[in-house]
């Protein structure tokens, strides 16, 4: 503050004192904010939203309420991976990818699709 | 498991796939699909609530460039404040109190009134014009901001769907990348008495009582029920206020204050039993009965009254909102749950307002629409819940910010009090309205500020100042050291801070 800064100033000894409100500069965007959340400041019990991957106390509890294109399947994940052999398909044998999830498939081709694919596009503004 | 997925290439795959233990993902919009353009526009935040919460972040959003849609079902934006809370009961208060004033000080003032009577009707109708007013001036603004508004009551249909059954008939459905919920509170019922908003009334019915009613009984000695019950006795009414603590003003109110503000109402007319539990009531005479007892368990009494207000508090309404479909919680008072950000357990759905955690005020629910807004576009907001100002509205005033004496006590953190009266304030002299005093408390090795209380003549107005200075940190000191204007109010805060690590000059 100005007043008591200028007090401040003339303090020639000892016992000076420090204002409270000081101007602290100019405004700066934070280049990083931490967004993991934490509980409201104005919450009674300190507790997250549950769901919340913070919220739990292990991986498996997380893994029971966590949601990916619905729930997540708990047996998916409760097997080793060392446990379910190698990645790499045998000699002679390929994965299939009409077996994959769905999402992993390829997107079949609409009739307009094609065409405008077979006219270099040009069926689309005919 | 991934040999189930080793299949020779020349296999029969269909036979295989009946076996297979792949999950299968449903969606309610087909993958296959491939469009040009969407169904329906997304909007970047839908809001359900046009109440101050709502339709404050609802024009943040818009000037922060985000394509906003506010649903509102009330018809009319502003929610309970600005339509059945603090803006109307603000016109009864300033009216009755000039009507009262009028009644009873204007003598001394060297003012002669000849007949003075009562117009209720228009005293209402001057409330309307307020309101409707400042309604219609959100609905201006949400224009200038390119807010797109939505008459009807929004429920989840999902995680980014809100369907809304429209005020006029037929139904919608709005699509955001955000939602947030700000729906606000209702008055908590008393259990055994069923509003009729005409006997029986939350302060919703006690802003449009059609006549004075001649006996007035306010359950609650909290804000609301001072400020309606202050409202009808300055009218007429002889009200009695019936409050199970043996202390009024709520939470947060300083014990000190507190008991002015009691010993000023007390003058004025109102009568209160304190330390007083109602046990029951009847609605069914020509009166609304109440059995009281004492708190502490003694004698009963039978109260009645023509008009009961219950002002025991308000709780959060979510009621409708369809909260289960998208399995978002609510704690055990129906607080929805959220983080520091506002975020649900699906971040891009926040809360904010009266139906999530802090105090139900609109200015509390105003600072959170502005940071959720920013949390939303710039990823940082700011409000301070340590610094939230309360007011009461009664004459004189009460208004405090930071922390009270009783709770500095219970937490032993040591603290010095500075006080002065309004009788020793020049202005508050020439006004003739010098009951009441500021209460300024502070640490007693640094003199920050660490709470002020105020009871008087535009308390309300004043605690602005001791906002700021707790929000900046400042020191009584820092206070005292700003030239305030004379003769104003304004000075006594001064002296009150001055008189913290030194002494007041004109007490």
């Amino acid at each position: 503050m100005f007043a008591t800064r200028v007090l401040r100033q003339a303090a020639a000894h000892g016992a000076e004192r420090t204002p409270m409100i000081r101007f602290i500069g100019k405004r700066s965007v934070p280049s990083q904010v931490d967004h993991s959340p934490q509980p409201h400041p104005a919450s009674p019990t300190g507790s997250l939203p549950s769901g919340n991957g913070n919220s739990h106390t292990s991986f498996s509890s997380y893994r029971d309420a966590a949601q990916q294109h619905g729930p997540l399947r708990k047996s998916i994940g409760n097997t080793s991976a060392a446990k379910l052999g190698p990645v790499e398909p045998p000699r002679g044998m390929y994965w299939d990818r009409n077996e994959l999830p769905e999402r992993f498939r390829r997107s079949p081709l609409t009739l307009a699709e094609i065409e405008a694919i077979e006219t270099g596009g040009a069926a689309m503004f005919g | 498991m991934l040999s189930s997925r080793l299949i020779p290439r020349t296999a029969v795959r269909s036979a295989l796939r009946s076996q297979s233990s792949l999950p299968t993902v449903l969606s309610p919009v087909s993958r296959w699909r491939r469009g040009y353009a969407s169904q329906a526009e997304e909007k970047d935040l839908v809001i359900i609530g046009g109440g101050v919460a709502g339709y404050v972040a609802a024009i943040k959003a818009g000037q922060e460039g985000l394509k906003v849609t506010c649903i509102e079902k009330r018809g009319m934006l502003g929610g309970t404040c600005l339509n059945v809370g603090c803006i109307p009961s603000k016109s009864l208060l300033n009216n009755s109190h000039l009507y009262h004033q009028i009644l009873h000080d204007t003598k001394n003032r060297g003012i002669e009134v000849g007949d003075v009577k009562l117009n209720l009707q228009a005293m209402m109708k001057a409330k309307d014009t307020s309101v409707t007013g400042l309604t219609k001036g959100i609905e201006f603004l949400f224009k200038k901001n390119g807010v797109e508004y939505i008459k009807g009551t929004g429920a989840f249909a999902s995680e980014h769907e809100v369907k809304v059954a429209l005020n006029d008939g037929g139904e919608t459905s709005v699509i955001g990348k955000n939602i947030l919920i700000a729906t606000g509170s209702e008055s908590t019922p008393f259990p055994g008495l069923e509003f009729d908003e005409k006997r029986v009334v939350t302060s919703t019915g006690a802003l449009s009582l059609e006549k004075v009613p001649e006996k007035m009984i306010v359950i609650g000695g909290g804000i609301i029920g001072l400020e309606m019950g202050s409202v009808w006795s300055r009218l007429g009414a002889k009200v009695t206020v019936v409050e199970f603590l043996d202390q009024i003003g709520g939470p947060g109110m300083d014990n000190e204050i507190a008991k002015q503000t009691l010993k000023l109402l007390k003058k004025q007319g109102m009568e209160f039993k304190l330390g007083t539990k109602v046990v029951s009531g009847d609605n069914s005479g020509e009166t609304v009965k109440l059995e009281v007892d004492s708190a502490k368990g003694g004698k009963s009494e039978t109260l009645d009254a023509d008009v009961v207000l219950v002002a025991i508090g308000r709780r959060p309404y979510t009621a409708g909102l369809g909260l289960e479909n998208v399995g978002l919680e609510v704690d055990e008072r129906g607080r929805v749950v959220i983080d520091s950000e506002y975020r649900t357990k699906a971040s891009h759905i926040r809360c904010i307002g009266d139906c999530t955690f802090g105090p139900m005020l609109a200015h509390k629910a105003e600072e959170e629409a502005v940071a959720a807004v920013e949390y939303i576009k710039k990823g940082y907001g700011h409000v301070n819940y340590g610094v939230i100002p309360s007011v009461m509205y009664t004459h004189p005033e009460v208004a405090w910010v930071g922390q009270s004496e009783q709770d500095l006590k219970k937490d032993n953190i040591p603290y010095k009090i500075g006080t002065f009266p309004f009788s020793a304030n020049s202005r508050a002299k020439t006004n003739l309205d010098t009951e009441g005093m500021v209460k300024m408390i502070a640490d007693p090795e640094t003199d920050r500020l660490l709470g002020c209380h105020i009871i008087g003549p535009n308390a309300g107005e004043m605690i602005a100042e001791a906002t700021l200075a707790l929000e900046y940190g400042a020191s009584t000191e820092d206070i005292a050291r700003t030239c305030h204007a004379h003769p104003t109010l304004a000075e006594a805060f001064k002296e009150a801070a001055m008189a913290t690590y030194s002494k007041a000059i004109h007490y």
